[in-house]
């Protein structure tokens, strides 16, 4: 009966033990703080490697957890909206053509302060790309990656038609093409009305999107540009029937495009049998190039802004872009940080290619003018010089 | 079993005292306060009060955490009307009114005429006249934009290679032939029913007369729809008026692209709202697109007078 | 009283060779028109069952037919949380509405109270307020109340539309008063004699009000993009799903074209059940007091 007893109490005993260790257990784990955190992706692919990103992040920080949203369409929308709400995502991808209008609507968090309570080295960035997150001396935001625009043929088509290298000079572009249409291409250029990729042209001709909109440079910059697409000499991808150049050039409908980083995985996944090469940005007078940055920047609303600031300094610090960069989809913004092999067209760019958008409040409203002017120019119902008249006005926030 | 007029007139059958009668008055009154307030409040308080709340919005800078400032005034207003992007907008929806309301109005009224006939199949004919109308503007958009592509099935079969959605100049033609064909079933159906309130003994004394059918159709029944006329054109007039869905699948977004084509007043005001960011600009935009409205509604009422479908 | 189409009269056989030819013209030109205004839905239908590769050649028929797309839309795409959204929305805005329309309806045509005239011109004031100007204030009410981006945005401001309380109330005062005044002999209170007698009486209304209220709420496209459009797709609708998933997989016709017949298939197969009650509902809807 003793016995009996005794195990029943030293079974009681060993349970209330096991309880109380497992209680004291769960006292003794830190909190863990959840952190959103948004951008766009362009497929499958960009998809995967982002959530690795944040896998690995999760793993090696046990104190902040970190949750992925992609959100595709109607970005601008979908964010503006959520930060109306006040509840926006934690740390979210930011263009640099935005970054001004959101940071001047109050939505943005500054990032001096944590830079230097943590002593965060931000000299690795390259000082141009984190110049277009600026605002004076205040640091909105840390550039997570960029591209430029570099010379896509196909080879299968240039080489039917007798070329054997990429076009390297404006004279080069014309005659090649010229070439490409005498061996059966209806339009061997595809160019998109659009001043994301024409505004590489204008620098090429000694012009500005930022100074002096209206000189003759830029004029004769964008007269070159609507001049191959009303030769035929270039079309745009809706004549192709197609969603855009990099479609065009796997399906075989232009020879020549000219499109940034982004074009690799595609072709790689949607059209992995097309031969293609990639080349420098052809040039003009003068090399040209445009730069496209996105940040990842904080919000100011945000509930848990230093464990924010673990995983945004995290993700741009080289151990996280390390790992972004690992499926070339685009450059490193950082100087410790190598772009995978095959990249060497796009960083001899470095040097030549100008921010796109940056630091001006006004650039995403004229962005739709620009957008709408050029297809104006193009159709013939505007004159170049009214449309960089136009585009003047609306960067100035007229 | 009282066959009476009206209620109130009736002498309940209890023995009547005015106080039962004022008593029931006042249940009945509440009743139907009681009925009618949740529709009431509903209305008050997401059509009226957003009326007024636009307006007070419209009077101040309003960006996306809300009021900038104390600054009120009618800058907004100012800016909207000195726009040429606003003035794009509203040629583009007069164009657009102008070109859609009289095809839509006589492709269904055609449609009517047909199925008014004393034909088989006269239920099949009419659901697959009308089916197009019942089918979401953004299926419909969708599908039309890859038979409407450059190298769709329309091109194919009519030998061109226009794309006719992503072309300036032939976008507001496509929309316009887009919604022609989606709302011919709606204008349809309403026709029908006119046609069939047209006593027959109208088209015995034509038959008598020997009038060809061309001439009975203009010189009689035309005239006499003349209440559905009115009806459709200030109905679907205002419908055209109120165009988005299309512009926007069509761009893509609220940008206006190509060269502002699909800018219309609604694109304007979410453009101005979400990509701008300028809720201030954006809510004059909608008041004044709504007096416009408002006034063009009351000319037709006026001038059209107060016809109505019988 | 429900406008109804009246039935065809019996089919009187041609009585001269002239009258045939123009007969068959006649019906060869229906044919025709009914052939043109099916083809863009046929062709639909037929691409949703090519592959992607396949899906170039818009002229001919799928070679090989494959289900594919099908796979890719219902198991990899946010398409059936779409159409749960939907459907459930679509539920809670007909039943709220076939309700609060009805008691409205109801008391506007047969209940007496003061001021019931002024306040129906204020229901009629509501069609003035068209949906541009409640755009913003819409959006900054709901941004501000917390509700941006939920479901309840989108009951509230669909709980009862004017034209749905119009539409019963033309009912209602078409059925005759002795039902009520039996019912008011009997003693029974006004609510049941909306709940018991009139409500049953207006059946065929109330038909025509789910049908059209049901094909509006799943059509709609501009409030679930203002109310709903913050980037994470749970709680899209199938219209703003469609939309936004085109934006995106623009290049997948197969798939984009499944995703288009989901977003009518429902109101379709509403359709061919229920023509009549559509034909009527449009009609008595553009009936206006």
């Amino acid at each position: 009966m003793t016995k009996r007893l005794a195990m029943v109490l030293g079974l009681i005993v060993l349970v209330g033990a096991l309880v109380a260790a497992s209680a004291q257990a769960g006292h003794k784990t830190h909190k863990v703080t959840n952190v959103v955190v948004a951008g766009w992706s362009s497929g499958g692919d960009e998809d995967n490697l982002l959530q690795q990103v944040i896998n690995v992040f999760n793993q090696t920080h046990s104190s902040v957890h970190a949750t992925l949203q992609i959100i595709n369409t109607n970005y601008s929308q979908a964010m503006t909206a959520r930060f109306a709400a006040h509840n926006p995502p934690d740390v979210f991808y930011v263009d640099s053509s935005v970054i001004g209008q959101w940071q001047k609507q109050g939505v943005i968090q500054s990032l001096n302060g944590f830079i230097n309570k943590s002593h965060y080295n931000t000299k690795k960035f390259y000082p141009k790309l984190l110049g277009a997150f600026k605002h004076g001396k205040t640091v909105y935001g840390f550039p997570k990656d960029w591209s430029p625009l570099a010379t896509e043929v196909n080879n299968s088509m240039f080489a039917k038609a007798g070329l054997h290298a990429a076009p390297k000079t404006w004279a080069q572009l014309k005659s090649d093409a010229k070439a490409l249409q005498q061996h059966g291409v209806a339009h061997p250029i595809c160019l998109s009305a659009d001043w994301a990729r024409m505004g590489a042209f204008l620098y090429q001709n000694r012009g500005s999107l930022t100074k002096h909109l209206t000189s003759q440079a830029n004029v004769r910059a964008v007269n070159f540009y609507v001049g191959l697409l009303k030769s035929g000499l270039a079309a745009q991808p809706s004549t192709l029937g197609v969603g855009w150049c990099g479609e065009a050039l796997g399906k075989a409908k232009s020879a020549i495009i000219f499109e940034g980083n982004w074009v690799l995985p595609y072709m790689k996944s949607t059209f992995p049998n097309v031969h293609y090469g990639v080349t420098p940005m052809v040039k003009g007078k003068a090399q040209g190039n445009l730069a496209f940055t996105v940040s990842y920047s904080m919000a100011k609303d945000s509930q848990n802004k230093q464990a924010a600031w673990t995983l945004l300094s995290w993700l741009t610090s080289k151990k996280g872009q390390t790992i972004w960069m690992s499926k070339g989809l685009s450059l490193p913004s950082r100087s410790d940080v190598k772009a995978i092999g095959g990249r060497a067209p796009f960083l001899k760019a470095a040097p030549f290619a100008r921010g796109w958008g940056f630091g001006n409040p006004n650039f995403n409203n004229a962005y739709t003018v620009m957008g709408n002017d050029l297809t104006a120019v193009i159709s013939g119902s505007k004159t170049t010089q009214q449309m960089l008249s136009d585009v003047a006005k609306a960067l100035k926030g007229q | 079993m009282m066959a009476s007029t009206s209620a109130t007139e009736a002498v309940p059958s209890r023995p009547g005292f005015r106080s039962t009668m004022l008593g029931a008055r006042l249940r009945e009154a509440g009743w139907g306060y009681g009925f009618v307030l949740a529709p009431i409040g509903v209305f008050g308080l997401f059509f009226i009060y957003p009326f007024i709340y636009a307006i007070y919005i419209s009077f101040y800078h309003w960006g996306i955490l809300g009021k900038q400032g104390s600054a009120h005034g009618t800058f907004n207003y100012s800016n909207v009307l000195h726009d040429p992007i606003f003035h794009t907008a509203l040629r583009n929806i007069a164009e657009y009114t102008f070109a859609v309301v009289p095809l839509e109005l006589a492709l269904g009224l055609s449609l009517a005429l047909l199925i008014n006939q004393k034909i088989r199949g006269r239920n099949f004919f009419r659901s697959s006249f009308y089916f197009p109308s019942i089918a979401s503007s953004v299926a419909i958009t969708t599908i039309a934009l890859y038979i409407f592509n450059a190298q769709g099935l329309f091109n194919q079969i009519i030998g061109s290679n226009r794309a006719w959605f992503a072309d300036a100049s032939t976008v507001g033609w496509s929309i316009v032939g887009l919604n022609t064909w989606t709302t011919s079933g709606t204008v349809m159906i309403f026709y029908l029913a006119a046609l069939q309130s047209i006593p027959d003994d109208v088209y015995e004394a034509a038959a008598v007369d020997a009038t060809s059918a061309w001439r009975t159709f203009w010189r009689i029944t035309f005239p006499l729809l003349k209440p559905a006329h009115f009806f459709c054109i200030v109905v679907f007039g205002i419908g055209a008026l109120k165009l988005f869905d299309q512009a926007f699948i069509v761009a893509n977004g609220a940008s206006g692209a190509p060269n502002y084509a699909t800018m219309v007043p609604i694109i304007y005001i979410y453009n101005e709202a979400f990509g701008n960011s300028d809720f201030g600009v954006a809510a004059a935009a909608g008041v004044i697109y709504f007096v416009i409205i408002f006034a063009l509604t009351i000319v037709m009422r006026l001038t059209v007078g107060r016809q109505e479908p019988a | 009283m429900l406008q109804t189409v009246a039935a065809a009269e019996p089919y009187v056989p041609p009585k001269s060779r002239k009258d045939a030819v123009r007969k068959a013209m006649f019906y060869a030109l229906m044919l025709l028109v009914a052939l043109i205004f099916f083809t863009p839905f046929i062709w639909t239908f037929i691409t949703a069952f090519k592959t992607l590769p396949d899906s170039v050649n818009v002229t001919s028929l799928p070679h090989p037919w494959t289900t594919s797309a099908w796979h890719r839309v219902w198991a990899d795409s946010d398409f059936p949380t779409y159409i749960k959204n939907s459907l459930f929305l679509a539920a809670v805005i007909v039943v709220c509405n076939i309700f609060l329309a009805g008691l409205g309806g109801y008391a506007f045509a047969r209940l007496r109270f003061p001021g019931r005239n002024l306040l129906f011109v204020l229901v009629l004031g509501t069609l003035m307020v068209p949906e541009q100007l409640r755009l913003i204030p819409i959006f900054v009410m709901m941004v501000n109340w917390g509700l941006y981006g939920h479901f309840e945005s989108y009951i509230l401001i669909n709980l009862v539309t004017a034209t749905n309380l119009f539409f019963m109330r033309q009912y209602f005062l078409t059925i005759p008063k002795d039902f009520e005044e039996a019912a008011k002999l009997d003693g029974a209170s006004h609510f049941k004699i909306f709940w018991r007698v009139m409500l049953p009486l207006a059946l065929p209304a109330m038909s025509a009000l789910v049908i059209l209220q049901f094909q509006g709420t799943w059509n709609d496209f501009f409030w679930p993009l203002i109310l709903f459009g913050q980037g994470v797709s749970s709680h899209y609708t199938i219209q703003l799903g469609l939309q936004q998933f085109y934006g995106q997989y623009q290049s997948d016709v197969p798939a984009v074209m499944v995703g288009s017949i989901l977003a009518i298939l429902p109101v379709l197969v509403i359709f061919l059940a229920f023509q009549r009650y559509f034909v009527s509902g449009v009609v008595s809807s553009g009936v206006k007091g």
